[in-house]
């Protein structure tokens, strides 16, 4: 009832300001995350913006029949998240990301430079997650999101984060704790409003393994098709890995290298 | 500009103020909060001593001290590392004790695990309570990190 309620809300959307405007509509960058990652796209002060995203579990690549009975997934179950972000102050937001695994993630986002004076968008980023309701393991994450767009027609994007203690074990047990991704992403408008997506994260470090003795998890890595409604964005999404969270996408995905289906439903508070 | 500056580095500060957020190696460690991946703490706290579980101390059976140490086994204080780094085992033909830097070939970790294959029963041998996954992962990293004598 209260998604109902936030995402049958009109929408409003001030196209008409100039670019330095954090409240005009940016084509080539519609939302504030391209499908997991982050994206530079700004807040104005006291604007707000809510996220659901939604990871079936059930593998795609499985035997066809079988997918098909289980309708792509929709009859199993999932991982959902729910976030909301604030526009704090000019150039900066603040949010909170719950994901149903029980983990919290706080973020923060400030914009450092941007296009419109220089040549890439460049966004300072920090979180910190925590499982069990914020009560466990704790980690924190720094990087930065660069982003260049082509007219209004694209958006590229390279986003170098560091994650501490990704690896939930203590540090005198494993041999990376840590992991240093790279998100690299792109968003294509092949329509007025309809967009394609693209995201994977290489990283070093700790990649997810269990134990010492097991395998790394893959790669996170993920490709979308969006509509642009307003001050809605609605996206289906193709993935190898639930994570929406920097910890999770830096933990990567199950090592069966499977691919899941999902959708990230997003809606504007300005 | 500067006020800019001072909040990306406040931000920037906040965040490294949460990078000591590992797990505690107690927490881990359970009934013993002071073992850690070292031969000595190893001797000590789970060869030579009990702990808040009430497990047995190794040293218990595998002692030269009025008896013959069961298994052919010896973990007394000054031959335990001599019993156990790549010594093969008399009971299980090409089952070596402790491979360093091996713990896919340590028997010993499949003897404390009670894994398929080994020869006479888990250990401790009246247990449970048997070693905590907890303990045994802290052997096994003791191991991994090349089971030195220190």
């Amino acid at each position: 009832m209260v998604l109902a309620c936030v995402f049958l809300a009109p929408a409003v959307s001030r196209a008409q300001a100039t670019d330095d405007d954090p409240a005009s509509l940016q084509l080539a960058e519609p939302d504030f995350n391209l499908i997991g990652l982050p994206t530079t796209l700004r807040l104005p002060k006291f604007g707000s913006s809510f996220r659901v995203t939604h990871r079936f579990t059930r593998p795609l690549n499985d035997d066809f029949g079988d997918v098909l009975s289980d309708f792509f997934g929709l009859d199993t179950g999932a991982q959902i998240g729910l976030e909301y972000r604030f526009g704090i102050i000019r150039n900066g937001q603040i949010g909170i990301h719950r994901t149903s695994n029980r983990t919290i993630e706080f973020f923060g986002e400030y914009s450092v430079l941007r296009q419109a004076q220089h040549a890439l968008d460049v966004t300072a980023l920090f979180t910190i997650e925590g499982t069990n309701n914020f009560k466990d393991s704790y980690s924190p994450a720094i990087g930065a999101i660069v982003s260049r767009k082509i007219k209004d027609v694209a958006a590229l994007y390279v986003e170098p984060i560091y994650v501490n203690n990704t690896n939930a074990e203590p540090a005198e047990l494993v041999d990376h704790n840590s992991t240093f991704m790279v998100g690299i992403g792109a968003r294509i408008r092949i329509r007025p409003t309809v967009y394609v997506t693209g995201e994977v994260a290489p990283r070093t470090g700790y990649k997810g393994a269990v134990s010492s003795t097991s395998e790394d998890a893959v790669t996170h890595g993920s490709f979308a098709i969006e509509k642009r409604v307003g001050g809605h964005l609605f996206q289906l999404n193709f993935s190898n890995a639930f994570g929406t969270t920097m910890a999770q996408i830096a933990r990567g995905g199950p090592v069966e290298n499977d691919w899941y289906l999902g959708f990230n439903i997003s809606r504007k508070f300005f | 500009m500067n006020i800019r500056l001072i909040r990306i580095l406040a931000l920037v500060c906040a965040s490294a103020a949460w990078s000591a957020c590992d797990e505690k190696l107690s927490s881990v460690a359970g009934p013993t909060p002071n073992l850690e991946p070292t031969f000595s703490s190893i001797q000590h706290d789970i060869f030579e001593s009990t702990d808040s579980s009430g497990r047995t101390p190794c040293m218990n059976c595998h002692t030269n001290v009025g008896r013959n140490p069961s298994g052919g086994l010896n973990l007394a204080h000054d031959v335990a590392y001599d019993q156990l780094v790549n010594v093969v085992s008399p009971r299980l033909a090409g089952a070596v004790r402790v491979v360093p830097g091996d713990v896919n070939k340590s028997y010993l970790l499949e003897k404390l695990e009670g894994s398929p294959g080994i020869v006479g029963a888990r250990m401790p041998q009246n247990g449970p309570p048997y070693l905590t996954d907890g303990q045994i992962s802290i052997i096994r990293r003791w191991i991994e990190l090349g089971a030195q004598r220190n």
